[in-house]
């Protein structure tokens, strides 16, 4: 059991140790009785982009699936694609 | 099914209760379910007791000011997420807006309270 | 027909409503130290709160949230805590200021003892705000800053140089005595572009549930009620200009300021311009400590509204009667009501980016406001304001401690 605010601004690194900035939101989806959590969004722009100052386009998350485990202080996730 | 950022659109969100009353703001949020699992938003958190968790120091000091409070309203009472979180019941049912409730008879002894 | 005479009373209220104490110790003070000099000022004041309350209008109407509701959402949590923080400190402040103007306002005209009226204005207030409804303390408090038109005709009266005037509206830099006069373009600018009528502003077009529909009368309301609002603004500088300068009498009493009527147009006048500054002030009080209970409700949740009866909206009540109780006793403490106005809008100064900033994002923000954000004038006033406000903001606080509060 955490909370969202817990998760927020911890670095999401992959496991080969590439930097994915910070986590700042996370996706999720909306049903009827249950709000899923399916990605994370980061990015090095993130605070910025937070804030609105630059573009706030649809940025792709980075699927939950792919989150191999949650540090202290860094979330861990696979091999990013791209 | 829609697909929503969850603390641009209910982290720090008003919240309305079923009868359109104003019970407090969505504080914090209880995500049950890690790694390998199908995580899921267990329940919003509203009160002052849980701003420290957020604002380091100054959430402390703002604690102290505004009282220890910490309520849990499970995800399952809320109705809709629009600009604000609906819930499904009333405020008193579900533990918010007590501050306001504990105030309110101090303030109907003044005449004139229901102007 | 009806409607458009509605809009042009709201609009007239709004007028009457926008002189406050910092406008007539700044504008005044102004024209008694550099004449016409800082005329100019006044326009880029006004246009700034334009710029600011329209967006906060349009932002109320279109994503129904007022100031606080968008900074909370908007710029992380710990930021907001803190902007909430400096925006009650100076809500109460200005409330305090605001007050010891009603009570001097109200010694001026009866005589009665200053600490006693402190006290007596405090209890109206209270009284008023409790029982009398809403738009009726608008329309009264409004109407009554209306008899401040007296300065315009004693300005008239007194026949000031009007060709030295007008080159007064050209920017430019003064003879001598630079830091000052910068201390004045920051003192004018903070008393003209108030936060707390940003608040209260926005808070009141929540509450009238505007939608996109009212956005005209959004731009009406903050062009023509504030663009005439300067108008009083020009007057009180011309008459500090023609009567006080190079006399040596520096307006630090509201009396003083008064005088600026009464030289011209004998005691009618001084009971006007006294009339006039109690309304006018007396109605900033109420909004500046509505201002500050508005701030804490948004912020934290509560039910809140100036049309909800006292006991819908408990917590929200107890904040504006706690506010007016400390404001009271800050008074009550007998720091010179001037000084504490130059404090107060000063630090407010200091505080504007604090909600210029959020609002300024918000208003640009497509999943707020679709396509209602802002345009491209409204983008390029508001980020050349924010430039200006970025600037008054971070040289304010030096240069009052380098001119002495403009002592020089």
């Amino acid at each position: 059991m955490r909370t969202l605010s817990s998760l927020q601004r911890r670095e999401v690194v992959t496991e080969s140790g590439e930097s994915l900035g910070r986590l700042y939101d996370l996706r999720g989806e909306l049903g009827a009785r249950t709000l899923r959590v399916t990605g994370l969004v980061a990015g090095a722009h993130g605070f910025l982009e937070h804030l609105g100052i630059t573009r706030r386009s649809s940025r792709t998350a980075i699927p939950w699936d792919d989150v191999v485990r949650i540090e202290g202080k860094r979330i861990v996730v696979r091999d990013q694609k791209n | 099914m829609t697909e929503i950022d969850i603390a641009l659109k209910v982290l720090d969100h008003q919240i309305l209760d079923c009868d359109g009353r104003r019970c407090g703001n969505v504080d914090d949020i209880e995500i049950e379910g890690g790694p390998d699992e199908q995580p899921r938003v267990s329940a919003i958190l509203v009160g002052p007791g849980w701003w420290p968790q957020r604002a380091g120091w100054i959430g402390r000091v703002a604690r102290w000011v505004a009282g220890n409070e910490r309520v849990r309203v499970p995800w399952e009472e809320v109705a809709d997420v629009e600009s604000g979180v609906i819930l499904r019941k009333s405020a008193a049912e579900l533990g918010l807006g007590r501050g306001d409730d504990r105030v309110r008879p101090w303030i109907e002894k003044i005449p004139g309270a229901h102007r | 027909m009806n409607k458009v005479f509605g809009v042009a009373l709201g609009i007239l209220a709004a007028v009457g409503g926008f002189v406050d104490i910092g406008d007539l110790v700044f504008n005044v003070s102004a024209g008694a130290m550099f004449g016409y000099e800082l005329l100019w000022v006044i326009p880029v004041g006004v246009v700034g709160i334009i710029v600011f309350s329209e967006m906060c209008g349009r932002v109320a109407a279109v994503s129904k949230k007022a100031v606080f509701d968008a900074v909370r959402e908007r710029v992380g949590f710990k930021a907001a805590l803190g902007t909430l923080i400096a925006s009650e400190v100076v809500n109460l402040m200005t409330f305090a200021a605001e007050l010891g103007g009603v009570a001097i306002a109200l010694q001026l005209l009866s005589g009665l003892p200053y600490r006693w009226l402190i006290v007596l204005a405090a209890v109206a207030l209270t009284g008023v705000i409790w029982a009398a409804k809403f738009e009726w303390i608008e329309r009264v408090f409004g109407y009554g800053g209306l008899c401040l038109l007296v300065f315009a005709v004693a300005v008239v009266k007194l026949s000031p140089d009007w060709g030295e005037a007008a080159a007064g509206f050209i920017p430019h830099v003064p003879q001598s005595d630079g830091t000052v006069y910068a201390y004045f373009v920051v003192g004018l600018l903070g008393a003209a572009m108030t936060p707390y009528e940003v608040y209260f502003y926005s808070s009141g077009a929540v509450e009238e549930e505007w939608t996109p529909k009212d956005l005209g009368l959004n731009r009406a309301n903050a062009t023509v009620g504030y663009g005439l609002g300067g108008f009083f603004s020009v007057a009180l500088m011309l008459t500090g200009a023609t009567l006080f300068l190079g006399r040596g009498i520096e307006p630090e009493h509201l009396g003083t300021i008064a005088l600026g009527a009464q030289v011209p147009l004998g005691e009618i006048g001084l009971v006007l311009a006294l009339v006039g500054i109690l309304f006018a002030v007396g109605g900033a009080s109420i909004d500046t400590v509505f201002s500050g209970a508005y701030n804490l409700a948004q912020f934290c949740g509560w039910e809140w509204g100036r049309y909800r009866t006292n006991a819908r909206a408990p917590r929200f009540t107890l904040t504006w009667l706690v506010l007016l109780a400390l404001g009271t006793l800050i008074v009550l403490t007998g720091v010179d009501a001037v000084v504490l106005t130059e404090y107060a809008v000063i630090f407010s100064v200091v505080a504007l980016p604090l909600t210029y900033v959020p609002i300024l994002l918000v208003a640009n923000d497509e999943a707020y406001m679709g396509r209602y954000r802002n345009g491209r004038l409204a983008n390029v006033l508001g980020f050349v304001y924010l430039i200006v406000i970025l600037i008054v903001a971070l040289s304010a606080i030096p240069l009052m401690i380098l001119t002495n509060l403009g002592q020089g």
